[in-house]
């Protein structure tokens, strides 16, 4: 019969995924967990029509792909560029803001053969933008020459994009290292340079962006050897201060676009705090099995899902649990991916065309998605952890979303007390600006580095500048170094070495570690692992994962950066342990701080891996300790730190292990207010505890209590003067600016830090605040919060 | 180690200093032979304070640079013992320039391997040349400080060396090379369509000089010396060759590799000894191709050039 017909089809037909439905069930069975719910409204688009003095071929092409008028934005800067101006444009994930640098640089290609450089901060973003580019091409025959040049590019091929490009797309690294320093091979590429364009420049903050903003200034310096000058297009995701953040990479005045016209879906945003499951040490339950349990229910919804993890080892945790749901039938294909860093490039090639192909329901990433590498649209994005700033929240959830259709964001707090202040104050969430991204480029480290390149690059002659700086102390040191000849007013170059390759743009230290696998005799390269995170995850005994497969490490070869492993069957993984000892070699500023005072300086750091830890998976429970040897990590840095006198400490605490458990408490809330402050990424701001000269520092015993560690030069603090410290410092060579800024506030710091612990809700102390708390804690009078509440009050007091 | 100490070690690695302390900042430029006219033979790094008289904030900021990069105060070195006076004229600040020639009566034309045409090209017309380069690293930052070619003149094979003795000759040796080319030359060397030619080709542009090479005919030896020679011998290096094949043996040779250090030694300290076995190695060399360029003439021996 035809009704029971058309009903039997009704019922096999898939109902369509909705991800209001989703939230609706959310909110209804964990409506505890989620501490703030809030929608983005859709937005309608703005247009303009297609710009008149646009060129026909162009228009053609324009038309014959189907864009037949400009979102707003896409002419504002169209005027903006044709008038001369520098000019950023900062709009959400995909609201058409390639068009904005590439109508400009194509037209001016067309009209007088004029030369355009595209950096982006990964090959796989510039692959993606070439291949538009060949099409937009295509569609017109506009006969536009458009190559990536990077390590990638094969050398025969090399000459041809040096003499014949129109639009060279690159990498920061690749001008660093393979244009800059052969630019006369690029002589004429850099004669007609009329366009540079920068796209993601918010990626471009701290470390990278201090390295871009010095690439940059020698890319000046060769282009007026040349006789150019190019006008910057840049291009941002949303950031507190894109023009200055523009202004300060460029050190030239920018035009800033921020009103986007492109339409946008509804977006729903759900904060979550995982529950308590230890009502009396404020423990929660893990901030993974919450996100496991919601990407399940969005994947079995049919929602395309992507997860953030907090870090790569993450990743795998969570991709193997996904995969013990979705995809435990081998002869289907997976349904769940991994990506991240460390993964070959064609492995994540492959995997971004599957996603984008719809062929994957679930993709575990970490922060290496945040960029623009096209993956289709989503419907669920769940982050794993707050990422560490506002702006870069908004950038994972701006993954999802699809204009006819709403799209979830979901924030699942960690025990971090950084993700707990953000839970627990939505409305501080919602209301809060992005952060603005800051760079240091006058950081002397990374200023010798590019003065030594520029130097390779062109003789400096006395009295030139490099970008605002004065380089004579530079090319002084690189001269006593034989590294530079000074004659007569020169400054030439005379070592037999090729700078850059010195340099890496994104990194402290150089030389990526690669994985090697020997499983069954093989030696297979499976993977790379950056230098930093290489004695936190590659010493032996670790397991590493691999797309979800664990591979055991036999040996760690660190001078050679190698690390061999073979394939295992444990059921469990490893996590590192490690500590921190500082060293104060230089006071340059101190001040009055209550009854104590701060500092700000230069320090000495030294980091060790002790051992790690075996932990099973799905029980969590801690199997065994293995020991490490690696060499200690060595940093010189910036700080800024607080102390209180023994007098005043005698009188306030009745023992010293109260004082010592009250700075742990303390320097636990300031890091917090203090990575707030200068919204550092936490792993850029550290902190520490130990004595006034540094003899000693103080750890967390296995209960929780701070106890001293001696150092190698003297004996434990108690017969020496007892002058317990917080320190917080920058995580670079040479720092890397945070500290400065945070000693001239360091008052309105311990103010916060105060406020902070006052407001939270916990009784004796608790991982949001002070830090986890014994049971033993909860019913003495003298808890780890008021002690750290003393603390504060005895370094705040006027 | 710290990263910084790392750093530093780098850098002086890379100066070629392992083990050498750095230069004194006192340190007077090369005495030896310059003309008092020398006026880029300036002292190699004038005293810091009094150079950074004008500027007294630059002296915290390199105190502070120095203690950041755990760099020691500079200590002198002795004066080096072994000083050769410099051979040839100075002909410019900073330049010097030396000719020999020997008495070589042969054949009037040669056809090198690989001459698109069949006709022999007269002796007269080619150029043996190769450089001396300050390092292998390549890039803008390499230079060449001494050019030697060889050429037939007036029955007589001829040759003629630039070098310098202060950076500031480069732009005089890239113009004074220029004189040495007509416009049929036909330029030989030995890697230098790789090496030699591309590297003055930067020089020339960086010093805004037209590249007087562009264009000219340039027969590389390398390549088929190479598919005669492949595998007879350890290697196709032209030390190699030239005692295999010419049975040219040289005495007391500085290797070409040490001349980068060669140099650098006689811009820092004044030591020149080595920089004259350069002077000689380089000669050796130019003579070398010439021969080699004879001993592979296909007109003479087209039997041995067939099939490749």
């Amino acid at each position: 019969m035809p009704t029971d017909l058309a009903r039997l089809i009704a019922d096999k037909l898939p109902v369509p995924p909705n991800p209001s439905r989703l939230l609706a069930r959310l909110a209804e069975r964990y409506a505890d967990r989620i501490t703030g719910q809030f929608s983005v409204p859709a937005r309608e688009g703005r247009y303009a029509e297609l710009p008149p003095d646009l060129h026909p071929d162009l228009r053609r092409a324009l038309l014959a792909r189907g864009i037949q008028r400009l979102y707003s934005h896409q002419a504002e800067a169209w005027a903006s560029v044709q008038r001369g101006q520098h000019t950023v444009v900062v709009t959400p994930t995909a609201s058409g803001k390639t068009l904005c640098y590439t109508l400009p640089v194509v037209q001016a290609a067309m009209q007088s053969r004029a030369k355009a450089l595209y950096l982006f901060p990964t090959k796989a973003l510039a692959q993606d933008q070439v291949s538009e580019l060949l099409e937009l091409n295509r569609a017109g025959n506009l006969g536009i020459r458009a190559c990536t040049f990077d390590g990638d590019t094969p050398g025969d091929a090399r000459q041809a994009v040096r003499l014949h490009g129109d639009i060279v797309v690159s990498n920061p690294d690749m001008l660093h290292q393979g244009m800059l320093p052969h630019h006369t091979k690029w002589a004429q590429f850099f004669e007609n340079l009329r366009y540079v364009v920068i796209d993601e420049i918010h990626s471009y903050r701290g470390v990278f962006g201090s390295h871009l903003a010095n690439v940059l200034r020698r890319l000046a310096r060769i282009c007026a050897f040349y006789g150019s000058s190019p006008v910057f297009i840049l291009c941002s995701a949303t950031i507190g201060n894109p023009r200055e953040h523009a202004e300060n990479l460029l050190g030239q005045p920018v035009h800033a676009i921020t009103e986007s016209g492109a339409p946008s879906g509804e977006k729903h945003v759900l904060l979550w705090n995982p529950p308590v499951v230890n009502h009396d040490l404020g423990l929660r339950a893990s901030a993974r099995s919450q996100v496991t349990r919601v990407a399940r229910a969005a994947i079995r919804a049919r929602l395309k899902t992507l997860v953030f993890a907090p870090s790569r080892l993450m990743v795998e945790v969570l991709t193997k649990y996904l995969k013990d749901v979705f995809d435990h039938d081998p002869r289907k294909p997976a349904r769940i991916h991994a990506y991240r860093g460390g993964y070959l490039p064609t492995e994540r090639r492959r995997t971004e065309q599957l996603m984008r192909a719809g062929s994957i329901d679930g993709l575990v990433s970490t922060s290496a998605l945040e960029l623009g590498v096209d993956i289709g649209a989503l419907d669920v994005v769940l982050l794993q952890g707050y990422p560490g700033s506002i702006a870069a929240t908004w950038q994972r959830f701006g993954r999802a979303g699809r204009r006819q259709q709403a799209s979830i964001g979901v924030l699942v707090a960690s025990s971090q007390p950084l993700d707990q202040y953000i839970v627990r104050h939505p409305e501080f969430f919602r209301a809060a600006p992005p952060e603005q991204a800051r760079i240091a480029p006058d950081q002397p480290l990374i200023l010798l580095d590019h003065i030594r390149c520029a130097a390779f690059e062109l003789p400096f002659v006395d009295g030139d500048g490099f970008g605002p700086v004065q380089p004579e102390a530079y090319l002084q040191v690189l001269a006593e170094s034989d590294v530079l000849h000074r004659e007569g007013q020169r400054w030439e170059w005379i070592a037999d070495a090729y700078p850059a390759n010195a340099v890496n743009l994104r990194a402290v230290a150089d030389g990526n570690f690669v994985v090697v696998d020997r499983s069954e005799g093989r030696q297979r390269i499976i993977a790379e692992v950056d230098y930093s995170s290489a004695a936190l995850t590659l010493y032996e005994g670790a397991i590493h994962m691999v797309q979800s497969l664990p591979y055991q490490v036999e040996k760690l070869d660190w001078d050679g950066r190698k690390a061999y492993v073979t394939r295992t069957r444990a059921d469990y993984y490893t996590d590192a342990i490690d500590y921190t000892k500082l060293k104060v070699l230089e006071r340059f500023d101190g001040v009055r701080a209550g009854q104590g005072n701060a500092y700000l300086g230069e320090v000495h750091v030294v980091r060790r891996v002790a051992g790690y830890k075996k932990i099973r998976y799905y029980t969590h429970e801690n199997i065994g300790y293995g020991p490490v040897t690696l060499p200690d990590q060595e940093l010189h840095t910036t700080a800024l730190w607080w102390q209180l006198p023994q007098e005043a400490l005698d009188v306030a605490f009745a023992s010293r292990q109260d004082a010592l458990d009250g700075f742990l408490g303390a320097a636990a809330v300031l890091h917090t207010v203090a990575s707030v402050r200068v919204m550092a990424e936490a792993r850029d701001l550290m902190k520490s505890v130990g004595s006034g000269d540094a003899s000693a520092f103080v750890e967390r015993d296995p209960h929780g209590r701070g106890r001293w560690r001696a150092g190698e030069d003297a004996a434990a603090g108690d017969a020496e003067r007892f002058t317990p410290t917080v320190y917080l410092y920058d995580n670079y060579p040479g720092g890397v600016g945070l500290s400065d800024p945070l000693f001239r506030v360091q008052a309105e710091l311990l103010r916060e830090a105060q406020q902070l612990i006052a407001a939270c809700a916990c009784r004796a102390g608790c991982p949001a605040c002070v830090g986890p708390v014994l049971a033993a804690d909860e019913d003495s009078s003298n808890t780890p919060k008021s002690q750290a509440a003393r603390v504060l009050a005895l370094l705040a007091q006027a | 180690m710290s990263a910084l100490q790392e750093k530093l070690r780098r850098l002086q690695r890379q100066a070629g200093a392992a083990g050498v302390k750095p230069a004194s900042a006192e340190m007077a430029a090369p005495m030896t032979g310059e003309p008092a006219t020398d006026a880029a033979a300036q002292p190699a790094a004038a005293p810091l304070q009094s150079h950074n008289a004008a500027r007294p904030g630059v002296q915290a900021e390199l105190d502070r640079l120095r203690r950041l990069l755990d760099l020691r105060p500079a200590s002198a070195l002795p004066r080096q013992r072994d000083v050769l006076p410099l051979r040839g004229e100075a002909i410019a600040p900073g330049l010097y320039y030396v000719e020999h020639s020997v008495d070589d009566p042969g054949r009037n034309a040669l056809l090198p391997p690989r001459w698109p045409e069949a006709e022999a090209v007269a002796r007269e017309r080619f150029l043996c040349f190769d450089t001396e380069t300050t390092g292998l690293a390549g890039g803008s930052g390499t230079r060449a400080f001494m050019i030697g070619a060889a050429d037939w003149y007036r029955g007589r094979l001829r040759v003629r060396q630039l070098y310098l003795t202060a950076m500031g000759g480069e732009s005089a040796m890239l113009q004074h090379f220029v004189h040495w080319l007509a416009p049929d030359t036909v330029l030989v060397s030995y890697n230098g369509r790789s090496y030699d030619a591309p590297l003055l080709a930067t020089r020339y542009r960086l010093a805004r000089l037209a590249n007087p090479l562009a264009g000219k005919s340039h027969v590389d030896l390398l390549h088929p010396v190479r598919r005669v020679y492949r595998g007879r011998w350890e290697n196709c290096r032209l030390a190699t060759i030239e005692r295999q094949v010419l049975k040219i043996v040289r005495e007391d040779d500085l290797p070409g590799s040490q001349a980068p250090a060669a140099w650098r030694a006689y811009l820092r300290e004044g030591a020149s000894t080595d920089l004259m076995r350069v002077l000689e190695h380089n000669r050796q060399d130019v003579v070398t191709l010439a021969r080699l360029l004879e001993h592979m003439d296909q007109a003479a021996t087209p039997s041995a050039w067939l099939g490749s």
